[in-house]
């Protein structure tokens, strides 16, 4: 027994000495604590963050991604340049570059597209600079719109046409933090063992109208399934119109740009150069202006325009059209006078080569109106000598005007004069048009400044009908440099983004990253929408025209709690970030833009039937996007079936032979006892 | 790993359990209620433990000493719960004895007697060992399977042959066994006053705690796990010597008297 004991102890002090001294050196290294349960589950199946493309619909069909039926897609994730012939169904992971001629062959090639359960896009910085041009856009875009024949004219030279297709497949496009999420999990693959587990890519990226069985714009929005594309344009009128006044109008100056883009991905569109740098470029030249004394004494009124909805068939400047026509709420005090001049500023951003600024100005027919307008662009570049800005009229060769919202203008009058300023002259400069590459990056903040300089002079000319250089109120409109770049850097970035200072001061932005992607129009449309269904750009814009606009009557502005203010002519601005907001006077509106081809009724939405004299209405595709209920990607490991029936039948085993061991013990005991 | 997995870990660790609970203590009430009352105890010991460590937690991820001292204070805690458990006990066999003996009277012959007492005593602290590994494994084990019912698997970077719910199944099986003998082997010993018998167990139990600790060592596991396997058999081998040589005890003392 003594010997037992002694045998005993000793063995259970070595082994505890066996436990303790390989401790001293082997606790290198992080170990992620895992606290409870739920933090397990978070290691165990990694979210990933990035940016879907969905499910479009017209009246013809689908164009866009999603998931193929009601259920999540699982497959394993694998790199394009590894696939094989296989049957199995996988997640192919496609670099940027690698994007047009992958989506290009699923389109053509039956047998590959059936093999792809899900895409994963990888478009760190270490590609990009591998592509000279990606956009997945058309080459002569929205070409039904255009007002002259020559429809093939390739105006897009880096297009691909991939936007425009049907895929019945879910495809993402990783973040920063994605992608190191997806490489991380890859590399683990390769200390493990590659027999038994796979790392798989789960997407719930489910759309209604797949659900429900809705497969065209008309049979979605009769059941619900989807929303119209569109949402709410803004426009402002320096100085505010009088509307009970009874004096004559003066002519109208209508300054035009657009605040929506688009792209491959739905929340990844900022659209720098195509259109925000001209939007950018609008604001700068509103700001200078808004500094300018004695618009009053002026021959003529500027109107600023910015629309929303211009790449989806050009739903705002169609919608603005009609709303003139129907001499609306939404348009007082515009319908009553002519509007004289349209200029329209497109892509900007790109004008600077070889320290130079260079601007085309596309006209849209030849006129004593446009050679105006032309003129007055020439003067004002002249005075501002120090900016090396050129101004050149575009080739005679060209077919028309580029795309651009004068198409609509020009499809709704012929005989409408216009300009469209850009910074290309036969074909884009941009080489990433409508794609989620046109970004800060592929901009100069210098051009931008420098198309404000000169579109605010040329509108101070326009409106003065002044020819005179040696103006001094010429010379002493200034852009602010600064101001315009902070403006680009709240418009086409995510930090600040939408939270930096200068929108912060007129709205309470709901997201933080810009997605000048136009968006579904909420609820009934009206000039005086509930607020809560605009979106940040629109409700920014609004607030931001309609202080730059103001005139100060008195010396005492008044608060304004519920938006409301007391006298007509007043609007009540910056009534989100404060609780409370100012009083000014200042004619600012919202306009819905949606297609002319749709009628909100009861709650429901109704597609209008052809009519002959809504040209645009005729050609119209009259964009929806499905509705949805999440859109969640998730990347985890999954053991092969054989391991997991393995695992089932090793724990049934154990309690078989436990079992067994209990019995055999128990009938030896009885019989050992029973043995006298 | 999906439900056949999930089902199959849970068997893993609890399965024996679940045989030695079918073939012995569900033919007994009484062997019923003290499995569930010793579990009961043992949770509450372990939350007890968990109270108390509560403003030290969490600890440092890559030193290992605040590990040991955890284990050690559980460990005494958990021994010293024991011995008040063997007291109680004690109290309480006393005093159902008498109430049985006033009552029922029973005709017996020694043998019968000293069988029942074999039988009865061991299959009794049998079934409270098994409360305290059934606590054990719930409390370590099944509560972080619920995700290996889902299809994902998760693999611990310092264990990375074996799925993390399998080595968590398979430390849990073993500590079933060694709590089930240990508790067999501790009232053995209190009750003959072998001195042996009542200082192996918490010996027995420390060391299968800090062998543990081998698993934070890179691999670790492929050397810590084996080794908690032999402190079990080990547990397993002593308590059957134990009841083995008190088995020939009742059948001499019976054959001496009868």
């Amino acid at each position: 027994m003594a010997m037992g004991l002694t045998r005993l102890v000793a063995i259970a002090f070595a082994l505890l000495l066996v436990s303790i001294l390989p401790l001293h050196v082997s606790l290198a290294g992080e170990i992620t604590s895992i606290e409870s349960v739920p933090d397990l589950q978070k290691l165990m199946y990694v979210a990933v963050d990035g940016y879907p493309c969905v499910r479009l619909l017209n009246l013809s069909g689908e164009i866009g991604c999603s998931n193929p039926g009601l259920n999540k897609v699982v497959a394993p994730i694998i790199k394009l340049k590894d696939i094989k012939d296989s049957d199995q169904q996988h997640t192919i992971l496609v670099t940027a570059d690698e994007m047009e001629d992958f989506f290009t062959r699923v389109s053509s090639d039956v047998s590959f597209a059936s093999k792809i359960g899900g895409v994963l896009v990888e478009s760190g910085s270490s590609f990009q600079h591998k592509l000279t041009g990606f956009s997945p856009d058309k080459k002569f875009p929205q070409a039904q719109f255009s007002p002259y024949e020559n429809v093939d004219y390739k105006w897009n030279s880096a297009a691909s046409s991939i936007m425009w297709k049907n895929y019945n497949f879910p495809v993402y496009l990783l973040s920063e933090s994605g992608i190191s999420a997806v490489q991380e999990i890859l590399s683990k693959k390769k200390m493990k063992h590659e027999t038994y587990t796979t790392d798989v890519a789960e997407f719930n990226m489910v759309m209604e109208t797949t659900k429900a069985g809705t497969h065209n714009s008309e049979a979605c929005l009769q059941e619900g399934t989807c929303l119209p594309l569109g949402g709410y344009s803004v426009w402002s009128s320096l100085p505010p119109i009088s509307v009970s006044s009874s004096n004559k109008r003066k002519p109208i100056v209508l300054t035009v740009a657009s605040m929506d883009s688009a792209s491959f991905f739905r929340d990844k569109s900022f659209g720098a150069d195509s259109p925000i740098s001209g939007l950018v470029a609008l604001l700068g030249a509103v700001d200078a202006l808004s500094r300018v004394d004695g618009f009053d004494n002026l021959k003529k009124q500027l109107v600023f325009l910015v629309l929303t909805g211009e790449t989806w068939g050009y739903l705002g400047s169609r919608r603005f059209l009609h709303e003139l026509d129907l001499h609306s709420d939404a348009v007082a005090g515009l319908t009553d006078t002519s509007i004289e001049t349209v200029l329209e500023l497109g892509s900007v951003g790109k004008g600077l080569s070889g320290g130079v600024n260079t601007f085309f100005a596309h006209k849209t027919r030849v006129s004593s109106v446009t050679n105006m307008t032309v003129d007055a662009l020439k003067i004002a570049q002249d005075s501002l000598a120090s900016m090396k800005i050129k101004i050149l009229s575009a080739d005679s060769a060209n077919p028309g005007i580029p795309p651009s919202s004068l198409m609509a203008f020009m499809k709704k009058n012929p005989q409408t004069s216009a300009v469209v300023l850009e910074d290309f002259d036969t074909k884009f400069v941009n080489k990433f048009y409508h794609s989620h590459l046109d970004d800060l990056s592929n901009i100069n903040s210098s051009s931008v400044v420098a198309a404000a300089s000169v579109v605010a002079r040329t509108l101070y000319i326009l409106a003065s009908d002044n020819k005179d250089t040696s103006n001094s109120a010429l010379g002493s409109i200034h852009v602010n440099a600064s101001f315009v770049e902070e403006l680009l850097t709240c418009l086409l970035a995510c930090e600040p983004g939408l939270s930096c200072n200068l929108v912060k001061d007129y709205i309470s932005p709901t997201n933080t990253c810009p997605g000048n992607y136009a968006g579904v129009i909420l609820g009934e449309p009206s000039s005086k929408p509930y607020l809560g269904y605009v979106g940040d750009v629109s409700r920014f814009l609004w607030n931001f025209l309609a202080d730059k606009t103001s005139v100060q009557k008195g010396n005492t502005t008044s608060v304004c709690s519920k938006g409301v203010c007391s006298k007509s002519d007043e609007v009540c601005i910056k009534a989100e970030s404060n609780k409370e907001g100012a009083c000014v006077v200042s004619t600012t509106r919202y306009v819905p833009a949606y297609s002319t081809r749709l009628k909100y009724n009861d709650g429901a939405w109704t597609i209008l039937p052809q009519n002959s004299s809504d040209s645009m209405g005729m050609v119209d595709p009259v964009w929806t996007e499905s509705n949805w209920d999440t859109i969640r990607v998730r990347v985890y490991t999954v053991q092969h079936s054989a391991y997991d029936n393995a695992v089932l039948v090793a724990g049934i085993t154990v309690t078989t032979l436990a079992y067994i061991g209990i019995m055999a013990t128990k009938s030896l005991i009885t019989k050992a006892l029973k043995q006298d | 790993m999906t439900v056949a997995a999930g089902i199959g870990y849970a068997l893993v660790a609890l399965g024996p359990s679940l045989s030695l609970f079918v073939s012995v203590i569900s033919r007994k009430p009484f062997l019923i209620l003290t499995v569930l009352s010793s579990t009961l105890l043992w949770l509450v010991s372990l939350i007890i433990l968990s109270g108390l460590w509560r403003p030290f937690l969490p600890l440092k991820a890559n030193v290992w000493w605040p590990y040991a001292l955890l284990v050690v204070t559980s460990v005494c805690f958990q021994e010293g719960l024991r011995f008040l458990f063997w007291k109680v006990y004690k109290r309480l066999e006393d005093v159902l004895d008498s109430f049985a003996d006033r009552i029922s009277r029973p005709r017996l012959f020694l043998t019968d007697k000293l069988q029942i007492a074999l039988d009865y005593s061991s299959q009794l602290h049998a079934a409270g060992g098994l409360g305290h590994g059934v606590a054990h494994a719930v409390f370590f084990c099944l509560s972080l399977l619920t995700p290996a019912f889902g299809p994902a698997t998760f693999y611990v970077e310092r264990c990375s042959k074996v799925p993390f719910f399998l080595i968590s199944a398979i430390i849990g099986l073993a500590f079933v066994t060694i709590h089930t003998f240990s508790m067999v082997i501790a009232f053995e010993g209190y009750a003959k006053g072998n001195r042996v018998d009542q200082v192996i167990v918490p010996v027995i139990h420390l060391a299968a705690g800090m062998l543990t600790l081998v698993n934070f060592a890179s691999e670790g596991c492929v050397i810590g796990v084996p080794l908690l396997y032999l402190v079990a058999s080990l547990t397993l081998v002593h308590c059957g010597k134990m009841v083995w040589q008190r088995l020939l005890e009742t059948r001499n003392q019976s054959s001496a008297s009868g």
